[in-house]
C-alpha cells in the first residue's frame, strides 16, 4: 500500500508547482503514512489460515409450538430439529457437504445424517457429478431444507407424495445445457431406493435402482423478474417390490426490484405431482396433488405467505386432503426468523375439519450459508 | 456482381468482428467497480460483465441461475472477497463447473489481495451485527486502494493472456496516472472540509472517510446490518444537535424513511452518494464514482 502510495506521490510530485499543491502533497503523504489509518491486517491472515484447516460449520435450530383442534392433546412445544452443516472444498476438484441432523420425534431428538455428499467442481462438458446421500432434484421444495421454506407447514401434497423428503443414496449428474437463449439444466440421478418415501423403497431382491430426471428452465424476464419452469420424473420399486412412477411440474415467478430488493419482493410457486403406484400385480393407483403459494415481502423484516394444497394419496384409493394456511414471518436478521400461522385442513377419509396454529423460531449460528434462488 | 462482392465483403467483415469478439477475455465481476477497473486495464481485450448493479445492495444479490451461465463461459472472475459476497458468489461459482475461475486458478481474482484493511476485528461475534471477520470489505471506495485492485486484476489478466501483457501494462500505467491526477483534484476539493463530522446510514464508508478526511460520527443502523430503530435515531438526532452536524449520507439501496425522520428533526441535509459505479446514471466509470460523490459532498458542505 505504502509502496503504491509513494509511487503515486512521485507522479503527483512531478506535476506540483504551487505552494498550495505542496501543502496538499504533504497532507496526502501524512495521511498515507499515518500508522493509525491502516490497522494491521494480521487478523485476515489468522482467519484465512484457520479456514484451510477447518470446514465451514453452522448449526440451525428449529423450535416449534403447535395448537390443533384434533385429538386429545391440543397443544405441544418441541424442537423440530437441529441441523449441522459442515462444508469445504476437498481440493481444487471437489467439495464436500455434511448435514448431520437431530430430528424431533415424540419429544426425543434422534440423530441421523440427512445429507453427506461429494460434488465435483470442474468436469468437462459443463457436467457436475454428486455422489453420496442427498436431497433429490425433484421439483422445487424437495431440494430445500424445511427451515428455509417460507411456510411453516409443508404442503399436504408434498407430504403425501414424498413424506419427510425424497432423500436417497447414489449419484447425481447435472448438465448445464449450452443453450444460448436461456438457462437450462438437466439432472439425472440413479439411487438405491429411498426407504423413507411413501412412493419408493429399497428392493432387497432385485438390482433395480431408482431413477430420476429433472429439467430446469430459467428466464430473466427483466432485471427485476424471473420465471422458472421445471419438469421432473422418477421411477423405481415401492414397498410391494412393484413399480412406482411419479412426475412433476414446477413453476416459480419471482419479482424483486433490484434497488429495493431487501425491502420488497414477491414470489409465486406452484408444483403439480402425478403418480402411478402398483399395489399388487395388475392393480395400480393413479393420484395427483398440487400446492400453490404466494409470498409478499411487506418491508425489510415482514413477510406474509398464503398456501393452498390439494392432494390424493398415492397409496390409498378414494382419499383426498386439502389445506389452506398463512404464514406471517418476522426476519430479525438473515440469521433468525419467527413465524406464526393458522392452518385449516380437511381429509375426506377422516371427516371433520381440523384447525391448527403453528409457530416456529428458526435460528442459525456459525458460518454464513449461501442463499438459495 | 457488384452486389455479390459487397455481400461477400460484409460477411467477411462480420466474420472478422466475430473472431475479434471471440478472442476477447470474458470477465465476470461481482461488483460494477471491479468491472470498470477491469475494462480500463483490459481495454479492447476484455468483455466484462458485472453481476451486481451499481444501485443494488452488494451484500444481498439474488444468485440467479442466469449468472451461472455467464460464469460457466468466463475466463476470469473478480471478487471483492472478505465475505462481502458470501451470501451469493460462492454458490454461483460452485455451480459454474468452470475450473478456470475456481479459487487458486489464474482466472480467480480476489481483488482484496495486498489491500491494507481497516476495521479488522480482534474477536468476531454476531452480537456486533453483520460484521466481517476479515475487515471492512468496502475498500474500493478509496481510490488509492483502487490502484492495488487494478494491479491485482492486471496480474491475473497477464496470467490468463500473457500475449497481451504490453497492452495491460500500458493501461495499468495510464490508470495509475489518472488516479494520481484525480487524487490531486479530489483531495484539493475536499481539503477545506477536512475533519467535518457527518452521519451515515451504514458502516460502508470508512475507506472513503479516511482517504478524504471526513469524520463519520454515527450511523443510522444501531449495528451493521440491523435496521434503524427509534432509539438509535433519537441518539443520532442528539448527536447532530450537540455537534452541529449538517450532512447525512445515504446510499441508493437503503430506505430513505429513517434519514428523512432525522432530517425533519434537525437541519441536516440528506446527501445521496453512491457506493458503486452505476449507482446513478451519470456514474459510468470508477472515476465518475469519486467525481460524483465528492462534488455532491462539496456542494452540500457549501450549502451550509
Amino acid at each position: 500500500m505504502i509502496i503504491f502510495g509513494l509511487f503515486s506521490l512521485s507522479a503527483i510530485a512531478q506535476q506540483d508547482s504551487t505552494d498550495a499543491d505542496s501543502v496538499l502533497l504533504e497532507q496526502i503523504r501524512q495521511e498515507m503514512q499515518d500508522g493509525s489509518e491502516d490497522e494491521p491486517d494480521t487478523g485476515t491472515q489468522t482467519a484465512a489460515s484457520a479456514n484451510i484447516r477447518n470446514p465451514e460449520i453452522s448449526a440451525i435450530g428449529d423450535f416449534r409450538s403447535l395448537y390443533t383442534s384434533d385429538g386429545g392433546r391440543n397443544w405441544d412445544a418441541f424442537v423440530q430439529g437441529v441441523e449441522l452443516n459442515l462444508s469445504s472444498a476437498i481440493d481444487p476438484y471437489a467439495t464436500a457437504e455434511f448435514y448431520p441432523v437431530f430430528e424431533g420425534e415424540g419429544g426425543e431428538l434422534n440423530a441421523k445424517i440427512e445429507e453427506a455428499y461429494v460434488q465435483t467442481l470442474s468436469l468437462p462438458f459443463n457436467l457436475q457429478l454428486k455422489a453420496g446421500k442427498f436431497r433429490q432434484a425433484f421439483g422445487r421444495i424437495n431440494t430445500v431444507h424445511r427451515h428455509a421454506l417460507p411456510v411453516i407447514d409443508v404442503p399436504v401434497a408434498y407430504e403425501n407424495f414424498f413424506g419427510e423428503a425424497l432423500i436417497d443414496q447414489g449419484v447425481s449428474l447435472s448438465w448445464l445445457i449450452p443453450n444460448p437463449d436461456f438457462y437450462q439444466e438437466l439432472i439425472v440421478e440413479a439411487t438405491r431406493g429411498s426407504d423413507e418415501s411413501p412412493l419408493f423403497a429399497f428392493d432387497e431382491e432385485e438390482d433395480t435402482p431408482q431413477f430420476l430426471a429433472h429439467l430446469k428452465n430459467f428466464w430473466d424476464l427483466s432485471d427485476n423478474a424471473t420465471l422458472q419452469l421445471g419438469f421432473s420424473g422418477a421411477f423405481g420399486k415401492n414397498e410391494n417390490t412393484l413399480n412406482s412412477k411419479v412426475g412433476g411440474i414446477d413453476i416459480t415467478y419471482k419479482w424483486s426490484p433490484i434497488r429495493r430488493n431487501t425491502y420488497e419482493s414477491f414470489e409465486w410457486q406452484t408444483e403439480l405431482y402425478f403418480s402411478n403406484v402398483e399395489t399388487s400385480p395388475g392393480n395400480d393407483i393413479n393420484s395427483w396433488g398440487m400446492y400453490s403459494w404466494a409470498q409478499y415481502q411487506l418491508s425489510k423484516r415482514w413477510f406474509v405467505t398464503g398456501l393452498y394444497s390439494y392432494s390424493e394419496n398415492p397409496n390409498l384409493r378414494d382419499f383426498d386432503e386439502q389445506a389452506i394456511s398463512a404464514t406471517f414471518g418476522w426476519y430479525a436478521t438473515e440469521f433468525q426468523k419467527l413465524e406464526i400461522g393458522p392452518k385449516i385442513s380437511t381429509q375426506n377419509g377422516f371427516g371433520d375439519q381440523t384447525f391448527s396454529g403453528l409457530a416456529r423460531w428458526v435460528f442459525v449460528i456459525g458460518s454464513h450459508g449461501a442463499h438459495q434462488y | 456482381m457488384k452486389n455479390l462482392l459487397t455481400a461477400l465483403f460484409t460477411i467477411l467483415l462480420m466474420a472478422t468482428a466475430a473472431n475479434a469478439a471471440k478472442a476477447q477475455i470474458k470477465v465476470v465481476t461481482t461488483l460494477p467497480d471491479l468491472a470498470s477497473i477491469t475494462k480500463q486495464i483490459g481495454g479492447e481485450k476484455v468483455d466484462v460483465f458485472s453481476i451486481a448493479k451499481g444501485y443494488q445492495n452488494p451484500h444481498f444479490v439474488d444468485p440467479k441461475p442466469s449468472f451461472i451461465v455467464k460464469l460457466s463461459r468466463a475466463d476470469m472472475f473478480v471478487t471483492v472477497g472478505l465475505d462481502l459476497e458470501i451470501g451469493w458468489a460462492p454458490s454461483l461459482l460452485e455451480s459454474s463447473r468452470n475450473s478456470d475461475i475456481q479459487k487458486g486458478s489464474p482466472g480467480y481474482v480476489d481483488a482484496s489481495e495486498g489491500i491494507s484493511l481497516l476495521q479488522v476485528p480482534s474477536t468476531v461475534s454476531r452480537e456486533e451485527g453483520d460484521i466481517h471477520a476479515y475487515g471492512n470489505p468496502h475498500y474500493w471506495l478509496d481510490p488509492l486502494r483502487g490502484k492495488q485492485i487494478a494491479k491485482n486484476i492486471h496480474d491475473h489478466l497477464v496470467a490468463v493472456s500473457s500475449e497481451n501483457e504490453a497492452v495491460f501494462n500500458k493501461n495499468l500505467q495510464a490508470f495509475n496516472e489518472k488516479i494520481d491526477r484525480k487524487m490531486e483534484e479530489w483531495t484539493r476539493k475536499m481539503a477545506p472540509y477536512k475533519g467535518t463530522a457527518i452521519i451515515a446510514y451504514h458502516n460502508e464508508w470508512v475507506y472513503f472517510e479516511k482517504r478524504f478526511g471526513l469524520n463519520i460520527v454515527a450511523f443510522l443502523e444501531p449495528k451493521p446490518g440491523i435496521p434503524p430503530t427509534p432509539s438509535q435515531l433519537g441518539k443520532v438526532i442528539q448527536t447532530i444537535r450537540s455537534e452541529d452536524i449538517s450532512v447525512l449520507i445515504n446510499s441508493p439501496y437503503f430506505s430513505s424513511k429513517s434519514p428523512e425522520v432525522v432530517a425533519r428533526n434537525t437541519d441536516t441535509e440528506i446527501v445521496k452518494l453512491s457506493t458503486m459505479t452505476g449507482g446513478y446514471e451519470e456514474i459510468k466509470t470508477y472515476f465518475d464514482l469519486f467525481d460524483y460523490n465528492i462534488n455532491r459532498l462539496v456542494q452540500a458542505f457549501k450549502n451550509q
